[in-house]
């Protein structure tokens, strides 16, 4: 740990205090079950979203809020944690969206407006470094898989690749962030959500008819399950994978998760269940007293109720079932 | 009423024959507008089942996007779709209907792009497994889209052009024939009407010239 644990009393007290007005599995049952996407409205103000979603004139521009709110807890994180770095890692995944939008921008030869501004590059500076083709001041897993990137395209022209290219890199990129901070917490999450997406991966890929070489492709290396344990899936029944992943953690995720995607072709329980797997992780490091973990829980929490809020605005608008709803409402960190 | 002319033999012999002219083009209207309500009824059917399979479709699509679009942020879901993966071209001629212009639309997607990629333009780390489903639909209903395109501007040039002939049809049916006829019979009455007048005269001086001997 690159700093002492004590350090964190300040920042896992302020933690404890905001954890208590996380919204509660409670309160999402009541939204779910407000008549109206105005009622929803009407209940947020009465939570910790008071002052934000108060000035919200028109229901439909609800995602301003949920940027706004995100960039907030990434502020307000940024002051209190004594060990930036964990913050820096953690924001690391919205440079890397912003360099997705940048690259795409730039080679369909349009301004993005799509920039999310909680990245550990400033947007601007971002947007020049693509411009100019001056990748120096990313790091350097993201520096080369830029340069690659830029590369590939000339040859190929697929978007798709962009994507690939730079979500490997920034797994990898995390993993390594992790293990040079010693942090084992960080590293675990980091692992199982490597684990999850390539679980997901695979099936999406089986789904879209692409054989074992576009599944390389895709692949982010550094997970528990490694690519020879998953790669002979892509041609065999996912029941034999189901077996195969009996003996391991993931065991009843993937019976779940993946039997549910099998029957009714939607992969809304396993994304959900995914979701909550990492939640159940991270709420084992809730209660340590010193330490980065609560911090983590908590960005991570933030993350999940915002993706909660949109879910029901979302649905609520559209006047999507309340069932429909409830299955992919994520699980509550408290 | 009847149109003004003088009522001469000329001036009868003249709107006999644009009499003939509107009964027969009369005819030629009627049939055209008959075939094109044919042609129309076709396509209209052809437009129907393809519309409301198409949205069924589409629909089915819009409602798993609107999953994926609930699970995934804004800014996430655009920057996935941003760049398209697929071009299409699509090339406008034209093909005659009863001389109606219709759009006939022929398209191909852009080559300069590889075979193997695939139709998805987005990675899967960020990425929700319900939008895969509905870019898939997406991506089968567009060839059907054009095509419904192409028949419903056909079907909306047809009908315009069925609007078009039926009006001449009922002008010359309702108006210009009854017309014609009507101004012919009243020369006819005319030129009767002078021929026994002329007669009448003609008697008359007789008859005086026959009391004087």
């Amino acid at each position: 740990m690159p700093i002492d644990d004590t350090a964190y009393a300040y920042a896992v007290g302020r933690i404890r205090a905001l954890e208590a007005r996380l919204l509660d599995q409670n309160r999402f049952d009541r939204m779910i079950d407000a008549s109206s996407a105005e009622e929803v409205l009407k209940m947020l103000t009465e939570s910790e979203y008071a002052s934000s979603f108060g000035e919200l004139s028109n229901i439909h521009d609800f995602e301003t809020i949920l940027s706004s709110e995100l960039r907030h807890i990434f502020d307000l994180l940024e002051t209190i944690t004594p060990w930036p770095e964990l913050i820096a890692i953690m924001a690391l995944r919205y440079d890397v969206h912003n360099l997705k939008v940048l690259f795409k921008a730039r080679y369909l030869d349009i301004k993005s407006n799509l920039l999310i501004p909680v990245g550990t590059c400033p947007t601007g500076k971002m947007v020049q470094a693509v411009a100019e083709d001056d990748f120096r001041d990313l790091p350097d897993r993201l520096r080369i898989a830029a340069e690659k990137v830029n590369e590939d395209f000339l040859v190929n022209h697929d978007p798709q690749v962009i994507d690939l290219i730079l979500d490997q890199a920034l797994f990898e990129e995390l993993i390594s962030r992790a293990e040079k901070a010693n942090v084992p917490f960080l590293k675990g999450l980091f692992i199982r959500q490597i684990d999850l997406i390539n679980l997901k991966t695979l099936v999406r890929v089986k789904n879209m008819g692409f054989g074992r070489e576009f599944f390389k492709k895709a692949f982010l290396p550094n997970g528990n399950l490694s690519f020879d344990q998953l790669g002979g899936s892509i041609d065999e029944p996912l029941e034999s994978l189901i077996v195969q992943l009996g003996m391991t953690e993931y065991a009843t995720l993937v019976d779940e998760g993946i039997r549910d995607w099998l029957d009714r072709g939607t992969a809304s329980r396993f994304e959900k269940l995914a979701d909550d797997y990492i939640t159940a992780y991270l709420k084992k490091g809730k209660w340590m007293p010193f330490g980065p973990e609560p911090l983590i829980g908590y960005l991570w929490a933030k993350e999940v109720e915002l993706k909660n809020i949109r879910l029901i605005l979302v649905g609520k608008i559209n006047k999507l079932p309340a069932e429909a709803i409830r299955e992919r409402i994520r699980d509550a960190y408290i | 009423m009847e149109i003004r002319v003088n009522p001469t033999r000329m001036e009868l012999n003249r709107l006999k024959k644009r009499l003939k002219m509107a009964e027969r083009g009369h005819k030629l209207l009627k049939d055209k507008r008959d075939e094109l309500i044919r042609q129309f009824l076709i396509l209209v059917r052809k437009n129907k089942e393809l519309r409301e399979d198409i949205e069924e479709e589409l629909s089915g699509a819009f409602a798993k996007f609107l999953l994926a679009r609930a699970v995934m942020s804004q800014d996430n879901l655009e920057e996935a779709l941003m760049y398209p993966t697929r071009k299409l071209t699509l090339d406008i001629d034209k093909q005659n209907i009863m001389s109606v212009n219709a759009p006939k639309f022929s398209w191909h997607e852009d080559s300069d792009q590889d075979e193997g990629n695939s139709i998805y333009p987005y990675g899967f780390a960020e990425t929700s497994a319900e939008l895969d489903a509905s870019i898939e639909t997406l991506s089968g209903v567009l060839s059907r889209l054009m095509e419904l395109a192409e028949v419903e501007k056909a079907v909306q040039l047809l009908s315009g052009e069925i609007e078009k002939t039926r009006r001449r049809v009922n002008a010359l049916e309702y108006v210009l024939i009854p017309k014609l006829t009507e101004t012919i019979k009243y020369i006819a009455m005319k030129l009767e009407e002078n021929e026994r007048g002329a007669l009448v005269r003609l008697m008359k001086i007789k008859d005086v010239v026959r009391a004087k001997m």
